[in-house]
């Protein structure tokens, strides 16, 4: 059940009458049971892996909970008689105990999702290896398993949860209906973001009363990602697909149109998408945590990526990179490399070492193949460089004497938005490493005039090509505005006429508009694929 | 707390008066790989937990909002 059909409105529209019709104290039961209603009637008895991530997430953290309620009572009733020395042994032996239930839950949660997204990939790996050294054809048969909805996303939010809880961020959740919520909420289960239950928790049990200005902003959050994904992204994927399964015979500005084209499309279905999950939660009185901050107007790839995908970004950030830099192993490692490589080195290493493996892991994330692997590594590449090379960058704008002018930002953020695109042929790029090379060099060195008629040969005639350009040309003013606050609270504030000849304009706009397949089906997220 | 904490950022980056300085992030007199470093190296010491959200300007800019830290994180 897609988030774009019909189906799911009418899904919505009965969640939320039950849901209003209920005492506060039970409406968090009422989202509970039409979230499981929900991956049920998506997905059937694959169910079965989101009850086991809930179960073993709930189990851990309970008994995590135990051993550090255990603790504190042991330390506050001997407080005076333990010495310091003895304080310090008792606390690692406890922490002993609860690191080993975390490790054991991380290694089964995501010891599935490996299985599950990996295992293909690994048998591919080791096949072609037996083909190369050894010349073997005796190839092992692919195990072809299904992915669960939402498996990275519901798996990375309660792995995060166990390791909070682990490190004392937050007490486990006692009431394991409240927890079995926080992993399977439906708004948020296909595509995201990734909530930390501390965030989430606010609203998600609170049972809010019906809002009627809270109402409005979400249908309005709703319409305005049912724009960026139907009227923009859908319409756009047309051309880019022609482009793109072309881009042996199409020429080089073609490409290049189909480069800016899929910034374009994945920006309006991704963040669409995530428009869509805050509206519908806006609706039940739920806050889910903004997952872009207009990305394209960043003037850095480090920028860049506290902008686009905030929750993943800060999932990667607090529980890899952070603590690969500070873990004591890579400090050991980054003293002895001070000592015999240098001083520059050794220093250097526990965050470089942090950010390789945060983007080889951000790259395999996006997909079990080779091609993402290189997207993140050379995501991983140009942020280095950018770090090592700012010395450089300084003395460069301080010889053209624009840093912080209005020349100096436009030219960062073109250069990032480039930067981002071209990256973003390897996602598009489904023939692999050798494909989007291919892309981008054919797009930077074949210069050819465009005609309208050739853009409708790959996909886009010259009234859908037109839409298309004044959706992106909207996304950008909506960008713009966005600078001066929430759009959604100013046109509530506007006076009734205008708000409500505004929400015509715009519903009809999504309908006549709207990019629809066969029986009215729009295309699916992207992001469902992750 | 204080004096150790300045022992420590004295080893690894001599030649400030950390006495009085309050601006050791924002003024960036320790870059983040710095930082990185002594929060291991305070981590090690103290025998505390420092997280993620704990790495902001405000908590490591002097030696006396270090060694702040550590005591809340000690409590």
């Amino acid at each position: 059940m897609s988030y774009t059909s019909l189906a799911f409105a009418a899904f919505t529209l009965g969640a939320l009458i039950i849901y209003y019709l209920m005492p506060s104290r039970f409406r968090y039961l009422v989202l509970l049971a039409f979230s499981y209603a929900f991956y049920i009637i998506t997905c059937g008895k694959y169910v079965i892996y989101i009850l086991v991530t809930t179960c073993s997430t709930y189990i851990a953290t309970r008994f995590m909970g135990g051993i550090y309620r255990r603790q504190k009572e042991y330390l506050a009733e001997n407080k005076e008689t333990l010495t310091r020395d003895e304080k310090k042994q008792y606390k690692e032996k406890s922490k002993s105990g609860a690191r080993r239930i975390m490790v054991l839950t991380l290694l089964l949660n995501f010891g599935v999702l490996g299985v599950l997204k990996y295992a293909d990939f690994t048998i591919a790996n080791i096949n072609m290896l037996r083909l190369t050294l050894f010349n073997s054809t005796g190839f092992l048969g692919f195990l072809n398993p299904v992915l669960p909805l939402g498996i990275s996303f519901y798996t990375f939010q309660s792995m995060g949860y166990v390791i909070d809880v682990y490190f004392g961020r937050y007490e486990a959740e006692k009431n394991p209906f409240k927890l079995a919520l926080y992993v399977s909420y439906f708004p948020q289960i296909i595509q995201g973001p990734i909530s930390r239950f501390n965030e989430l928790s606010k609203t998600l049990f609170a049972g809010a009363a019906f809002n009627s200005e809270s109402f409005c902003i979400g249908l309005y959050r709703i319409l305005w990602g049912l724009f960026k994904k139907l009227v923009v992204a859908d319409r756009l994927a047309a051309y880019v697909d022609g482009a793109v399964n072309h881009y042996t015979e199409a020429g080089g500005t073609y490409l290049l149109l189909a480069v800016f084209f899929y910034s374009m499309q994945i920006y309006g279905d991704f963040s669409g998408g995530i428009d869509i999950t805050i509206g519908v939660s806006k609706l039940f009185g739920v806050s889910v945590a903004e997952n872009f901050d207009r990305p394209f107007f960043s003037k850095s790839v480090a920028e860049y990526w506290r902008r686009w995908h905030i929750t993943l970004g800060t999932w990667f950030k607090d529980y890899i990179f952070y603590p690969i830099t500070v873990s004591k192993r890579v400090l050991e490692l980054s003293k002895k490399s001070r000592e015999k490589i240098g001083e520059g080195f050794g220093k250097r290493l526990p965050i470089y070492l942090a950010m390789f493996t945060v983007w080889f892991a951000t790259g395999l994330w996006h997909g079990a193949e080779w091609r993402y692997v290189v997207w993140g590594l050379l995501n991983f590449v140009i942020l280095t460089f950018s770090t090592e090379a700012k010395p450089l960058y300084d003395r460069l704008n301080g010889l053209l004497k624009w840093e912080g002018s209005f020349a100096h930002r436009c030219f960062a953020v073109f250069r990032t938005f480039w930067i981002m695109s071209f990256l973003r042929v390897f996602d598009l790029s489904s023939g692999g490493v050798k494909m989007a090379l291919v892309i981008i060099k054919k797009s930077l060195t074949d210069i050819c005039p465009l005609t309208l008629e050739n853009i409708e040969l790959l996909g886009l005639d010259r009234q859908e090509l037109t839409v298309g350009c004044i959706g992106i040309l909207i996304m950008l003013i909506y960008s713009l505005r966005q600078r001066k606050g929430s759009i959604e609270e100013a046109i509530l504030k506007l006076p009734i006429a205008a708000r409500w000849g505004f929400t015509a304009l715009a519903c009809m706009a999504v309908v006549i508009f709207g990019s629809y397949g066969m029986g009215y089906n729009a295309r699916d997220f992207i992001y469902l694929q992750f | 707390m204080k004096d150790r904490v300045i022992e420590i950022l004295e080893t690894m980056h001599p030649g400030v008066d950390y006495e009085v300085e309050t601006g050791l992030i924002d003024d960036r007199i320790l870059d983040s790989f710095d930082v990185v470093s002594l929060v291991g190296e305070l981590m090690d010491e103290f025998d505390v937990q420092i997280l993620a959200e704990h790495m902001t300007p405000e908590n490591f800019n002097s030696a006396e909002s270090i060694a702040q830290l550590i005591e809340s994180l000690e409590d």
